[in-house]
C-alpha cells in the first residue's frame, strides 16, 4: 500500500473527526503526563538514594562545652584509622556558614544564630569501605562519651529512602498499567466512535474493491498519530513544567538532599515518545479488527 | 430454462475487455475471451425457510450487451444484483463470473472480483464532504494506481459523464443527479467489464432519469456489459434493450419487449 496514500487518507480521516480526536489526543496527554512526572520523581529518588548510599560519610556531633583538648585527641584517634580519607573539625561558625552557603535560599537563614549549629567532626571513609566497618567506628566513636553527643552515619535515611525508592517503583509499575489500559480504551474507544461515523465511506470503499488492509490502514495510522501526538506533548509539558519550577524545587531540595533536580534522560523520553505511538498503533489494531466487520 | 441474447442495438458482439481475475498477480485466462460474462444455473435465494427470494434462476448475459431487470418491490432485482458482486451467496446453484464460480471465492478474494465491476445504486453511495475529485479518485487509489495516472484518468471520467471541470466541487453541493453522475464516474474510472445499475434513476426526476440512462447506453457502446435493474416502465418504454423480468422470484425474458409482456401482468401496466 502506497504510503503517501495511506497517510492522505489518514489525515483526511482526521480532519473528519477533528473534535472526537482532539478529546481523545487531550486525555491521552494527562495520562502520559501523570506518567512521566512519576517517571520523574522516581529517577530523581534513584539519584538521591545512589548519592546517600555512596556518601561513606560520618558526622560527629562535639557536646556542648565539650574540652577542646579531648575534641583534639578523637580527632587524633580517627587520623590514624585505615581506609578514612578526610576528617575534619566544623565550628559552629564554619558549620553556620557552610550551612548559608549550600542552602542558596537568600539572607533568611543568615539570622540563625550561630549557637544553633553543633560543633562536628566531618568524617569521610574509603569508596571501598563496607558499612559494617562504618557501623562499627560508629560505635567505637560513641564510646568517646566525654566529647561525643550523637554519631550520624545517614544510614538510616538511606534506608528510608530506599524503602521510599522501592514503594516509588511499584506505584510507578502500577501507574504505567493504569497508563496502557487508559491509552488502550482511550484509543480503541475513538476508532469505534471513527468507524461507526465513516460507515458510509467503509462500505463504498467495500464495494469498489478495497481489501481489509486498505479500509483498516489509516484507522491504525491514526491511533498511532494519537498516541505520539500525546506522548509528545505530555513530554513538553513536563519539560516546560521542569524549567518553570526547577529553582524553586532546587532552592528547597538541595540544601537538604545535596544534589539538583534533573529532568529524564533522552533515551527515556524517546521511550516513552515511542511507547505513545506504539500503543495508539496496537488500540487502534485491536479496535479495527473488532468493530470493524464489513 | 437459460436466458440467452445479444445487444438488440447494433446485432453485433461488442469489444469485449480482457478477462477477469480474482486474486492479486493471477493472469487472465485468454480462452474464457469469447465466453459469457456472467451465467446463473438454477440460482436459488433464501431470506426465510421455504419461501425462496430468487428460485430456478438460470441466465446468461453475453459481454457487451445492455440488459434491463425490472419486477415489482420485493421481487428480488436487488437479491439477484448483489448475488452477481457478492454481497449475498447463493444457496443453490452455480454464478460463473467470466468463467469464475462466484461461490468458491473466498473472502480474500471478493475485493478484486468487486475491481472487475462498477455498482451504482439508487442512493448514490458518494461522500458529500470529499470533492468529485476525491470521491471518482478512491476507485483508482484502490487500485495503487500512481498519482499522475490517477489525475488523468479521473479527468477522462468526468468528462464522460458531464462533470468536466467539476473536480474540487464538494460532492454534496451537487444536485441529485449530478451526484449520480459522480457516482457513475467512480464506478466507471476503473473501466470495469461489468457495470451494475441497482436503480440508479430511482431518486431522480424523469428528465434526469432519461438523461442517466443515455449515459449507461454510451458507456455500454464503449464495450463495457450492463445490467440496469429498474421498475421505471417510461425508461423501459423508452429503450427497447433486452429486458429480464422478476416475479414472484422466477426470472423470464420479455421477448417482444415490454409492451408484450405488460399485456401479460397486471402490476406491470399499473
Amino acid at each position: 500500500m502506497e504510503l503517501r496514500n495511506l497517510y492522505t487518507r489518514a489525515k483526511r480521516g482526521a480532519r473528519e473527526d477533528v473534535r472526537l480526536y482532539l478529546v481523545a489526543v487531550s486525555s491521552l496527554t494527562v495520562a502520559f503526563l501523570c506518567l512521566s512526572a512519576a517517571l520523574l520523581g522516581l529517577s530523581n529518588l534513584r539519584d538521591l538514594a545512589e548519592r546517600w548510599g555512596r556518601t561513606h560519610h560520618m558526622s560527629v556531633y562535639v557536646k556542648d562545652g565539650a574540652e577542646r583538648a579531648d575534641v583534639d585527641r578523637l580527632l587524633q584517634v580517627l587520623s590514624t584509622l585505615p581506609s578514612l580519607t578526610r576528617v575534619d573539625y566544623l565550628s559552629p561558625q564554619l558549620a553556620r556558614e557552610q550551612f548559608v552557603r549550600d542552602s542558596d535560599v537568600g539572607g533568611s537563614l543568615t539570622a540563625l544564630p550561630v549557637e544553633a549549629f553543633p560543633a562536628s567532626i566531618e568524617v569521610e571513609f574509603d569508596a571501598q569501605v563496607s558499612d559494617t566497618r562504618i557501623a562499627e567506628v560508629a560505635t567505637k566513636v560513641t564510646a568517646f562519651s566525654a566529647v561525643v553527643d550523637t554519631v550520624d552515619t545517614y544510614r538510616t535515611w538511606f534506608e528510608r529512602l530506599g524503602s521510599l525508592l522501592s514503594a516509588g517503583r511499584i506505584a510507578s509499575l502500577l501507574l504505567a498499567a493504569l497508563v496502557v489500559v487508559c491509552a488502550f480504551a482511550v484509543v480503541s474507544n475513538t476508532i469505534r466512535l471513527s468507524v461507526a461515523h465513516r460507515r458510509d465511506e467503509i462500505e463504498m470503499l467495500r464495494m469498489c474493491g478495497a481489501t481489509d488492509s486498505f479500509v483498516r490502514g489509516p484507522f491504525v495510522v491514526e491511533g498511532t498519530l494519537q498516541g505520539l501526538l500525546a506522548s509528545a506533548l505530555a513530554m513538553l509539558l513536563l519539560a516546560t513544567a521542569y524549567l518553570a519550577l526547577r529553582s524553586h524545587v532546587d532552592a528547597a531540595l538541595a540544601p537538604l538532599a545535596g544534589m539538583r533536580v534533573s529532568f529524564l534522560s533522552p533515551l527515556l523520553v524517546l521511550a516513552i515518545v515511542v511507547a505513545g505511538a506504539g500503543l495508539g498503533a496496537l488500540g487502534s489494531a485491536f479496535s479495527i479488527r473488532r468493530y470493524l466487520k464489513v | 430454462m437459460a436466458v440467452r441474447g445479444r445487444n438488440e442495438t447494433s446485432g453485433a458482439r461488442k469489444v469485449v475487455r480482457p478477462f477477469a481475475f480474482f486474486r492479486a498477480g493471477a493472469r487472465p485466462d485468454p480462452s474464457q475471451a469469447d465466453k459469457p460474462i456472467l451465467v446463473m444455473e438454477d440460482v436459488y435465494k433464501y431470506f426465510q425457510p421455504d419461501l425462496p427470494t430468487l428460485r430456478a434462476v438460470n441466465l446468461v448475459i453475453e459481454r457487451g450487451e445492455f440488459v434491463f431487470i425490472t419486477g415489482p418491490s420485493g421481487s428480488g432485482k436487488s437479491t439477484l444484483l448483489q448475488l452477481v458482486y457478492r454481497k449475498l451467496t447463493a444457496d443453490e446453484g452455480a454464478i460463473h463470473f467470466c468463467g469464475r464460480d462466484l461461490g468458491r471465492l473466498t473472502h480474500d478474494s471478493i475485493p478484486y472480483l468487486r475491481r472487475n465491476m462498477g455498482v451504482v445504486f439508487q442512493d448514490f453511495k458518494v461522500i458529500p464532504h470529499w470533492t468529485v475529485f476525491e470521491n471518482v479518485a478512491v476507485a483508482l487509489e484502490i487500485l495503487e494506481m500512481p498519482q499522475r495516472l490517477v489525475r488523468s484518468r479521473v479527468s477522462e471520467a468526468l468528462e464522460r459523464v458531464g462533470l468536466s471541470g467539476r473536480g474540487e466541487d464538494r460532492t454534496g453541493c451537487l444536485s441529485g443527479g449530478e451526484q449520480q453522475r459522480v457516482a457513475i464516474a467512480r464506478a466507471i474510472v476503473s473501466e470495469p467489464a461489468l457495470l451494475i445499475a441497482d436503480e440508479p434513476t430511482g431518486n431522480l426526476d424523469p428528465t434526469l432519469a432519461l438523461d442517466v440512462l443515455t449515459l449507461f447506453e454510451e458507456i455500454n457502446q464503449a464495450g463495457t456489459t450492463v445490467l440496469f435493474a429498474t421498475h421505471d416502465h417510461s425508461l423501459l418504454a423508452a429503450r427497447s434493450h433486452r429486458l429480464l423480468v422478476l416475479d414472484e422470484g422466477r426470472l423470464t425474458e420479455a421477448r417482444q419487449g415490454l409492451a408484450g409482456w405488460a399485456a401479460r401482468v397486471s402490476w406491470a401496466s399499473a
